[in-house]
């Protein structure tokens, strides 16, 4: 009994240790992403953090009407976690990371020598996730978050979220974990592609076809400004260059280690070259990738890429689906059009990185016994630039769709 | 207390299971990427293999002698006084592999769970929990170790679907990481990575019958070997040589990476949760054993009361105040270094002596 | 000390044999019974026809049956000749009686004492009638599919029930009687030839060991028998339905009965005799593992839901998907306690709604449900007293405590659900899992007449199996080993 007695006043004692870690749901705000720009100063940034406000979108609240899904606030500071502290001067609760979905860099910081040991000081903390995705903005990372206002999805996680998981789908941008930027960076040998946005209209390019652009330059009435396409090429931590859509499309076709769905593109005609055939394009298996490689010689890269294509519009309507030379025709082309746009891609990282944004660094590896011989050969000095890269394109199907035959225009208006 | 006779081979070789293969989450693979880069995965086969044979030695002597120990072994090995002083420096070998792996684990609960709570505190309600748990005796860790066992494996196997997209496998290569030497004497030197199963012995007598004990010891040995393989070599594919290098904990690096789909993102509370379990029970195992150990040196059949001051020298001295890289890269590995040539030829001793003495033709 | 020499008095005229004549018997029996006081203690004086002699016949008319008195006793007492006695009566049970303390305990016990005069033999005969309920429908533990019976406040009854279902003469009901001043009688069953005698023996030494004035009823028993009073994990099953105690016979399990309760004692336990229901095994092998597997998440669900909310949203918030997260955190925001606060709140009113229920008289059930979920469902809410989450989490661990039909085990439950509030209010997941794997360690520990609690998974022992899953019924070969029974195997396998 006495024991009873004991724990009933040991029971609250307890309860008050407990303080430490205790924190209360509503205590905390949710950094839902966060913006680092460059300052005047040297060595201290502009940290960004947008706060998502839990009474916008939820059923139970009330109140809360009218006011903004989320919370702005730009501080200055060294790194990412001192300056949740500071912005505590002007949030009221503590500032949690965990939930934070993106992290946005200027292009102007990603561009600077800085950028790594930013980035790098938030992957001490447990708070930010290995699975958080990096985005280069065009624009300074606070105009960007302020400026993204996305109509449907007010809260700006899930905005986020659909966004980059969608568009990394279609291959126009690429998947870019900061797992996979530590993993690229710190393996000194190949390019990181970050995710490339903007919230800022330029000069829309002239005659662009679906994938061609980088963000901001896609003609666009309606919707929400930001645009999320293409990629930018980090080099040792540091950024060197803005790939479109297009290209990033082929650095996920050649690349093993990302995962990319089917995505719709067109070509132009063959035999009508003023009108295009639109296709989707699949691809079933990885591409094969072998690299010879002996010391002291060019070592000889071969790709094999098998895919699928399934024809979707024929605007000139010419009987593809039925004549057999025609099939072939356009086969090769939609081939040919593949090899060349991949080939230029990596005549264009050969000359100007002199690395890959392929990852194809790790297959050269088992040509090496340890790491030091292997540094020692150095990949992006020597070995991948000097290289002979064959790839080949092989058709594995060529589908028509659920139907045999356009209908004939001229027929039907008759 | 002791022998009743309810310990069945597959409570040993759940028990032995988790002394062994809780390895793979701490911070050990981490100790041996600094020097094996991404070849650390193949250190433990070489550790395994210089291992194995003492601990087949060591089975082997236990089932000539019957009805003895492993203290009681060297007593009647090496004779009385020079088996207790053996079996001493075993002792003191458990109590400081289980105090500098508590302080690992207590690091690895606050850096990642309890930022702002003290160690101190953590470290006295995690060993406050092995003492209550140490005091139920060995029979009660074994059925407990057995029940769980199922859980703790099916969450196992979970993390390894979950992270399986993410594996590279390219990047084992170059096969040798920072070269075949190195490796060769890591391997030697970590070989007290399997420490653990030697202070284990000292249940040699707690099975139902001796055989089920060394069944369930060899199964339990080999199945966390290769588990521990599996996961050094996904940490491997996963991470690559150099971010390998700077990680403190790749298995909660791994737990913090992997998701359920894109609802459930950061899930490593729920294998926080099981890996917790088999922590407590890794160390009310260990304490247990340290305490049956130093109780067969010193003639004390009930030892009972000797966990409790065991566990608070542990907590005593695991709060000294070094930091966690100190505690890692120096202490830790100053000590597998002293145990490795231990473990690795004293079977071997013993077995000699005992072949000379003539013991063994009975 | 006059009150122990009274009592030294009285223990001598207990001792007392009968006497010869028929006046100092009758004398005696008016002063044992406090005949006119006593309402209910009737005396009947006759003379019988066979002899002439005087004869008197003693009872409580309150706890015989008067017919049977008449037909069975009175009339061939008066009318028939015969020479002895039971040549006369046509009483089933009829026994001869010397001393006088064995008439008090007849009498109590519902028998009617016939003395005869210039005889010192008096003739106990059985006429007992109890009053008690019918067989009625098992109330507490019922099941779609099996049998509906419950047990009753009646032993005949009682072994009734059961032998309809085992036919089986090494089915053994041996009486033991307890108590000092009251004396009742507790029936242990168990099949002769399957029992273990150690555990049988164990139990008569615990039975015999009870000295108290009065064992009323089973319920009172079963504290007395028990091997933790203090412990929080019951050490003996209670059930009230019969082909519940006749399946856990089968398998060599003991039974203890009384008059008094219509219920039964089953020792000894193991965790899965809480945690089965016989409707297990009546279902078929899908349908069977299915609701086990479901009671399985609710005993989770009940002892550990709140608690993980409390760990989770005080210290992990982290793994919350966000869209929870931001919709937990809204919903909180005008609420004036601590999550643990709202939570220990909501658990206790939800225990505060069950005990109203049960003891509130039969036409204001209908209130209990109005109030409690106008107060707990929309009203707390609507005030900002809690949040709604928390009714939901409430409602889960509530609604699945009663997925545990074991009365006792059901206790254990919903108290260690505080226990575990408590204990993640403090450090999280690693008090959480800390207190659950102590508490695991301690139900592990347990042992019930030598038989370890989670037996037979750890440790091992041969059985059918039957432990969270039960495997098919053809399948089952063995009795539990645990119980070292006398014969292990349940059929023979065929081929």
């Amino acid at each position: 009994m006495n024991l009873l007695k004991a724990l009933f006043f040991l029971i609250p004692l307890l309860l008050l240790f407990g303080c430490y870690d205790r924190i209360e749901l509503e205590q905390q705000s949710y950094v839902m992403a966060i913006g680092i720009d460059t300052t005047d100063q040297e060595n201290q940034y502009l940290f960004t953090f947008e706060i998502a406000n839990p009474e916008v979108g939820s059923a139970t609240a009330q109140g809360g009407e009218g006011e903004p899904p989320a919370e702005i606030v730009s501080v200055i500071g060294t790194d990412i976690l001192t300056a949740t502290y500071t912005a505590n001067s002007v949030v009221a609760k503590k500032i949690t990371l965990d939930h934070t979905k993106i992290i946005v860099a200027s292009e102007e910081i990603a561009r600077s020598d800085k950028f790594l040991s930013v980035i790098q000081s938030a992957s001490r903390s447990p708070q930010i996730r290995r699975a958080v995705e990096l985005v280069v903005s065009k624009e300074p990372a606070e105009d960007f978050i302020r400026n993204n206002e996305p109509t449907m999805e007010k809260r700006p996680h899930k905005f986020y979220n659909f966004m980059l998981s969608r568009a990394a789908q279609t291959g126009i941008i690429p998947q870019a974990t900061l797992h996979r930027f530590f993993q690229i960076t710190e393996g000194d040998a190949d390019v990181f592609l970050a995710v490339y946005a903007t919230t800022e209209q330029s000069k829309e390019k002239e005659r662009g076809y679906e994938d061609n652009y980088i963000a901001g330059e896609i003609p666009q009435i309606g919707g929400s400004p930001t645009q999320f396409m293409g990629s930018a090429v980090f080099k040792e931590g540091k950024m060197i260059d803005i790939l479109n859509g297009e290209e990033t499309r082929f650095a996920h076709i050649l690349d093993k280690t990302h995962d990319m769905d089917t995505f719709l593109a067109t070509i132009p005609d063959p035999l009508q070259p003023e009108y295009r055939v639109s296709y989707n394009y699949a691809q079933k298996n990885k591409p094969q990738i072998n690299i010879d490689y002996q010391k002291g010689k060019t070592a000889k890269i071969k790709v094999d890429v098998e895919y699928q294509v399934e024809i979707i519009g024929i605007q000139s309507l010419i009987n593809y689906s039925q004549i057999q030379k025609y099939r072939k025709i356009l086969k090769e082309n939609i081939t040919n059009r593949l090899e060349e746009k991949a080939k230029q891609l990596v005549k264009k990282s050969q000359e100007q990185y002199s690395t890959d944004p392929f990852y194809w660094s790790l297959y050269v590896r088992k040509h090496f016994k340890d790491v030091p011989s292997y540094e020692e050969a150095d990949w992006n000095k020597n070995i991948y630039p000097n290289a002979e890269v064959e790839i080949t394109f092989k058709l594995d199907k060529l589908e028509f769709g659920k139907m045999f035959d356009d209908s004939n225009v001229s027929e039907v208006r008759d | 207390m002791g022998n009743r006779g309810y310990l069945r081979t597959q409570e040993i070789f759940a028990m032995a299971l988790i002394i062994i293969s809780i390895k793979l989450t701490d911070s050990t693979p981490s100790l041996l990427a600094q020097k094996g880069q991404n070849g650390f995965w193949l250190i433990p086969i070489l550790s395994f293999a210089l291992i194995l044979p003492g601990f087949l030695l060591m089975i082997y002597l236990l089932k000539k002698y019957e009805n003895k120990n492993l203290i009681e072994l060297f007593e009647s090995i090496l004779g009385q006084w020079f088996g207790k002083l053996i079996g001493f420096i075993l002792f003191l070998f458990a109590f400081f592999a289980m105090t500098l792996d508590s302080r690992n684990y207590v690091e690895q609960i606050k850096l990642l769970y309890f930022p702002e709570t003290p160690s101190d505190l953590i470290f006295i309600i995690f060993f406050g929990i092995v003492f209550f748990g140490a005091k139920k005796g060995i029979e009660v860790i074994g059925f407990t170790s057995w029940i769980s066992f199922f859980v703790l494996n099916f969450f196992t196997f979970l993390i390894i679907v979950l992270i399986w997209g993410d594996i590279v496998v390219e990047r084992i290569y170059p096969i040798f990481g920072s070269g075949l030497d190195h490796l060769l004497n890591q391997g030697y030197q970590k070989a007290a990575m399997f420490s653990e199963i030697f202070f284990f012995l000292i249940a040699y007598q707690a099975a139902k019958q001796t055989e089920m004990f060394r069944k369930g010891i060899v199964i339990a040995f080999t199945y966390g070997f290769f588990l521990i393989i599996l996961f050094y070599f996904i940490y491997v594919s996963v991470f690559d040589y150099n971010s390998i290098q700077k990680l403190a904990f790749p298995f909660h690096d791994i737990t913090q990476y992997v998701n359920f789909g894109s609802f459930f993102t950061n899930i490593e509370t729920i294998f926080m949760i099981f890996w917790l379990i088999a922590a407590y029970l890794k160390f009310m195992i260990l304490l247990y054993a340290a305490g049956w150990i130093f109780g067969t040196i010193f003639n004390i059949q009930n030892f009972d009361p000797v966990l409790l001051p065991l566990a608070f020298l542990v907590v005593t001295i695991g709060l000294m105040p070094f930091n966690s890289i100190m505690n890692e890269l120096v202490l830790r590995e100053t000590l597998f270094m002293i145990m490795s040539p231990f473990f690795i030829f004293l079977p071997f001793l013993l077995w000699g002596i005992a072949l000379m003495k003539g013991d063994l033709r009975k | 000390m006059a009150r122990f020499i009274a009592e030294r008095e009285k223990h001598n005229q207990q001792e007392q044999t009968v006497h010869t004549s028929l006046q100092p018997n009758l004398e005696e029996i008016k002063k044992l019974f406090s005949y006119g006081v006593n309402k209910d203690f009737s005396i009947r004086t006759f003379n019988l026809f066979s002899n002439q002699k005087k004869a008197c016949l003693c009872y409580y008319s309150s706890i015989v049956n008067g017919k049977t008195i008449n037909e069975h006793i009175m009339e061939p007492l008066l009318q028939n000749k015969g020479e002895s006695i039971s040549n006369i009566v046509s009483i089933e049970n009829i026994e001869k009686v010397n001393s006088f303390s064995d008439i008090i305990e007849n009498i109590n016990s519902g028998k009617a004492i016939l003395f005869i005069d210039q005889s010192e033999t008096a003739y106990a005969m059985d006429v007992a009638d109890f009053q008690h309920r019918y067989i009625s429908k098992s109330e507490n533990e019922s099941v779609i599919k099996g049998p509906q019976d419950a047990f009753t406040e009646s032993l005949n009854s009682n072994i009734s029930l059961i032998r309809k279902q085992l036919h089986n003469h090494q089915l053994i009901n041996e009486g033991i009687q307890l108590g000092e001043r009251s004396k009742n009688e507790v029936n242990i069953l168990y099949i002769k030839d399957i029992v273990n005698d150690d555990i049988l023996n164990q139990v008569k030494n615990k039975l015999n060991q009870i000295k108290v004035d009065n064992v009323r009823n089973i319920e009172i028993l079963e504290q007395y028998i028990e091997d933790r009073p203090y412990s929080i994990i019951p050490s003996v099953l209670y059930t009230e339905k019969p082909d519940k105690a006749t399946s856990y016979l089968e398998d060599g399990f003991i039974v203890l009965l009384m008059e008094t309760s219509s219920a039964c004692l089953i020792v000894p336990v193991t965790f899965w005799s809480f945690f089965h229901s016989p409707e297990d095994r009546y279902l078929r092998f899908f349908y069977g593992n299915f609701s086990r597997s479901i009671r399985l998440i609710c005993f989770l669900l009940t002892t550990l839901i709140s608690a993980t909310y409390v760990a989770v949203s005080n210290f992990h918030s982290e793994m919350i998907p966000p869209d929870l997260l931001l919709a937990i955190t809204a919903s909180r925001e005008r609420v004036p306690f601590p999550l643990i606060v709202e939570v220990l709140m909501m658990e206790v009113a939800f225990e505060l709604i069950r005990e109203a229920g049960v003891r509130i008289p039969n036409p204001l059930g209908p209130t209990i449900g109005i109030v409690g979920a106008l107060i707990l469902g929309q009203a707390a809410v609507e005030a900002n007293i809690i949040s709604p989450i928390i009714v939901i989490v409430a409602a889960v661990s509530g609604l699945s405590s009663f997925a545990i039909a074991d009365i006792n085990m059901n206790f254990t439950v919903r108290l260690m659900r505080f226990i575990f509030i408590l204990s993640a209010g403090m450090f999280g997941m690693l008090s959480l899992t800390g207190a659950f794997i102590l508490f695991f360690m301690y139900a592990a520990s347990l042992k019930s007449y030598g038989v370890p609690f989670f037996s037979p998974m750890s440790p091992h022992f041969l059985s059918s199996k039957d432990t969270v899953f039960r495997k098919s019924v053809k399948k089952e070969l063995f009795r539990p080993d645990y119980l070292k029974p006398k014969d292990l195997q349940k059929k023979q396998k065929k081929g």
